[in-house]
């Protein structure tokens, strides 16, 4: 139960393709994030799993069965709305028993499950307050607690939590995680926030321009991107991108590719190396920098530095011991070769 | 270049100065007319005789309106009229909003302006219009339902029975494109992702206009019907240009505010009529509060 399939599914809106052929298998019970730039359809591919926006071509299997044209009511899939979506003139209660109403579920029934459900999410105070009463967290709950009172086989989420602030969204992530390992069913999750992608998702599809770049488990993508576009859109601050130094190319510039690649390399195009990776030494012992921007979080500090030739610049993130670096200081980069990412001209990694 | 003092304003009294107009405007034809009135509802006073044939009767107006049967009269009309013209506007303007709303992409506005275009128009051009389309003989209307359903021609504008419905008729005409436009207005502001999240629950297109729709139109609804309330309680012009200011035989579309409006000038008792309009004016804020008790949206709005 909960088991999605995608078939080279496509979605054009008049001429505009929006989604360009993904083909991906949900595993039951599995928590998948889909994270992605702004427009590269997430929201989209997920509207069409909920039966919200028809589906161009391709197909769409819940647990087997073909699902392209059943009514997105019996789908077996509950939505979670990033605006929460709750009907301003029904109660808690009434949200929540909604669907079991029209299902033509009997009243006892409904407030029974109703009230089962309010309990898993301690909202069970709220039941006959209005939706406008209500603070953001609590309608989220609500939100929440509509959905799983259907017991469908797949919960979508879009952007649940972009309307909290910082704090809320960290309680509500850790509940999220504690609800889907209670409930065991299969939640497909959109989100921008890397944190969540990779503090929450079994695995993790990466978007791009309406197609998955990568799909993984999140140290998968992280440790091993299949492109560079998951390689720059996955940790902050974003990995480094060193291309291959031409004839031209700095003294600083060429010493640092070669301190990255291995001698023999002809296919490489680029490198990529993570700011933790980069440490940070005096200027004599490494490849000489300039600090242009240093940020101390206090645990840790973050540089940003100019290597002489390299038109971007250059991520580190150090210990606090090096929080007495100010803009302008000269320093060295040991970067640790070991953990460099190769790419080709194409944008392909290469093992 | 300096005002000679006397000319110039001091900052003190500028504010004062340049709301007057409106002050005074508003004093002359808003306030004293009000105030006159309630005064005379308890004199009894013929105007041609001059301001000192004024006599204090006490209640004597009112005692007297509520035993007139002409003033219980016109208010049966009134509310038949209100009713039978009110109750079928909201009736039809919320679905028919509804179909625009959902139906019209690039034609909307056309659609909106021809349903708009009667509340704009002068209603004596309308009374004439439509005195010409309900005429016994040679009237459209006639025409047509002899036509369509072989019905013999009826005496729409002579007859008791008749003048009533065709009032009630031209005010339904006139206002429904009013109230469509409100309705259309609220329609817009109910957020698409409620009608996605009923999709997901299940609910038809029947469902989501009864649980979704219905309830979060109630705010205009109250406002819509508020409104029909006050308009149809005060029904002045339309039924006075078709029966030519006199209620038509039998009176029989003789509203309150023209039964109170022939008190004055046709009869000339203006204490009369004054007892009267405060009456009316009673009954309209009884009604709008009983309307605000029924249509009250529950849990608020969003
Ligand atoms: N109804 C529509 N008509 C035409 N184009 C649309 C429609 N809905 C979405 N699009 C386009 O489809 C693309 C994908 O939209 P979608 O909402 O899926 O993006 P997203 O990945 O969810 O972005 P975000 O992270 O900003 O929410 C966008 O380029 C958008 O402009
Ligand atoms: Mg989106």
């Amino acid at each position: 139960m909960g088991q999605v399939s995608l078939r080279g599914i496509h979605k054009t809106y008049g001429e505009v393709p929006v989604i360009n052929g993904v083909d991906l298998d949900v595993r039951e019970g599995e928590f998948l994030v889909f994270v992605g730039p702004s427009g590269c359809g997430k929201s989209t591919m997920l509207r069409m799993i909920a039966g919200l926006e028809s589906i161009t071509s391709g197909e769409l299997l819940i647990d087997g069965v073909r699902a392209n044209d059943i009514r997105a009511a019996d789908r077996g899939a509950a939505m979670v709305f990033q605006s929460y979506a709750l009907y301003p003139h029904m109660t808690v209660a009434e949200n929540m028993g909604f669907a079991l109403k029209m299902a033509g579920v009997s009243k006892a029934e409904r407030e029974e499950q109703v009230s089962r459900t309010a309990e898993a999410l301690r909202i069970s105070e709220l039941l006959k307050r209005f939706p406008k009463e209500l603070s953001g967290g609590q309608r989220q709950r609500v939100a929440i607690g509509r959905a799983i009172v259907r017991k469908p086989k797949v919960f979508l989420f879009d952007e649940p939590l972009s309307n909290l602030d910082a704090a809320l969204r960290v309680d509500m992530r850790i509940e999220l995680s504690r609800l889907h390992k209670e409930l065991g069913t299969t939640m497909i999750y959109v989100t921008h926030d890397q944190v969540e992608a990779m503090t929450m998702g079994s695995r993790i599809a990466v978007f791009n321009q309406g197609r998955i770049e990568q799909l993984g488990s999140p140290m998968e993508l992280y440790n091993k991107p299949a492109t560079e576009f998951v390689a720059a859109f996955l940790g902050t601050p974003r990995v480094n991108l060193v291309a291959r130094p031409n004839d031209a190319g700095s003294p600083s510039h060429r010493a640092f590719w070669q301190k990255l690649v291995p001698p023999e390399s002809a296919g490489i195009a680029r490198a990529g190396l993570r700011a933790e990776h980069v440490a940070i030494v005096t200027a004599a012992e490494g490849i000489p920098a300039t600090v242009v921007l240093a940020e101390h979080l206090g645990d840790a500090s973050v540089l940003h530095v100019r290597i002489d030739g390299l038109e971007d610049l250059i991520h580190a993130k150090t210990g606090a011991d090096q929080a007495h670096l100010v803009a302008g200081d000269c320093v060295g980069l040991r970067p640790a070769a070991e953990r460099a990412i190769y790419f080709d001209a194409t944008g392909r990694r290469i093992d | 270049m300096r005002l000679p003092s006397f000319l110039r304003l001091s900052p003190r009294w500028a504010p004062y100065v340049f709301i007057s107009p409106f002050l005074i405007l508003f004093a002359i034809f808003g306030v004293f007319p009000l105030l006159f009135s309630l005064y005379l509802a308890f004199q009894s006073w013929e105007p041609t005789s001059g301001l000192q044939a004024m006599e204090y009767v006490g209640l004597g107006n009112f005692a007297f309106a509520l035993e007139d049967e002409w003033f219980w009269k016109s208010l049966k009309n009134t509310a038949w009229l209100a009713l039978a013209s009110g109750v079928p506007q909201h009736l039809v303007a919320i679905p028919l909003a509804v179909f625009i709303h959902n139906s019209f992409k690039r034609l909307r506005d056309g659609v909106i302006g021809a349903y708009f275009l009667p509340y704009i128009t002068s209603t004596v051009a309308i009374a004439i219009m439509f005195s010409s389309l309900f005429s016994k003989d040679f009237g459209l209307i006639n025409a047509g339902l002899h036509s369509l359903f072989g019905v013999e021609n009826v005496d729409w504008l002579g007859k008791a029975e008749n003048i009533k419905p065709a009032v009630a008729f031209i005010v339904f005409w006139r206002y429904l494109g009013f109230n469509v436009v409100l309705y259309l207005a609220a329609l817009q502001t109910i957020p698409k992702d409620l009608y996605e999240a009923a999709d997901m629950d299940g609910a038809g297109r029947w469902q989501q206009f009864f649980h979704i729709t219905l309830p979060s139109l109630k705010p205009m609804i109250l406002f819509g019907v508020m409104l029909s309330v006050i308009g149809g309680l005060q029904l002045f012009e339309e039924p006075f240009i078709l029966t030519g200011g006199k209620g038509g035989i039998d009176q029989s579309a003789m509203t309150s505010a023209m039964y109170l409006y022939r008190m004055a000038f046709d009869f000339n008792d203006f204490g009369g009529a004054s007892a009267m309009s405060w009456l009316l004016f009673a009954l309209v804020v009884l009604m709008t509060w009983l309307t605000n008790r029924a249509f009250r949206p529950r849990g608020g709005s969003v």
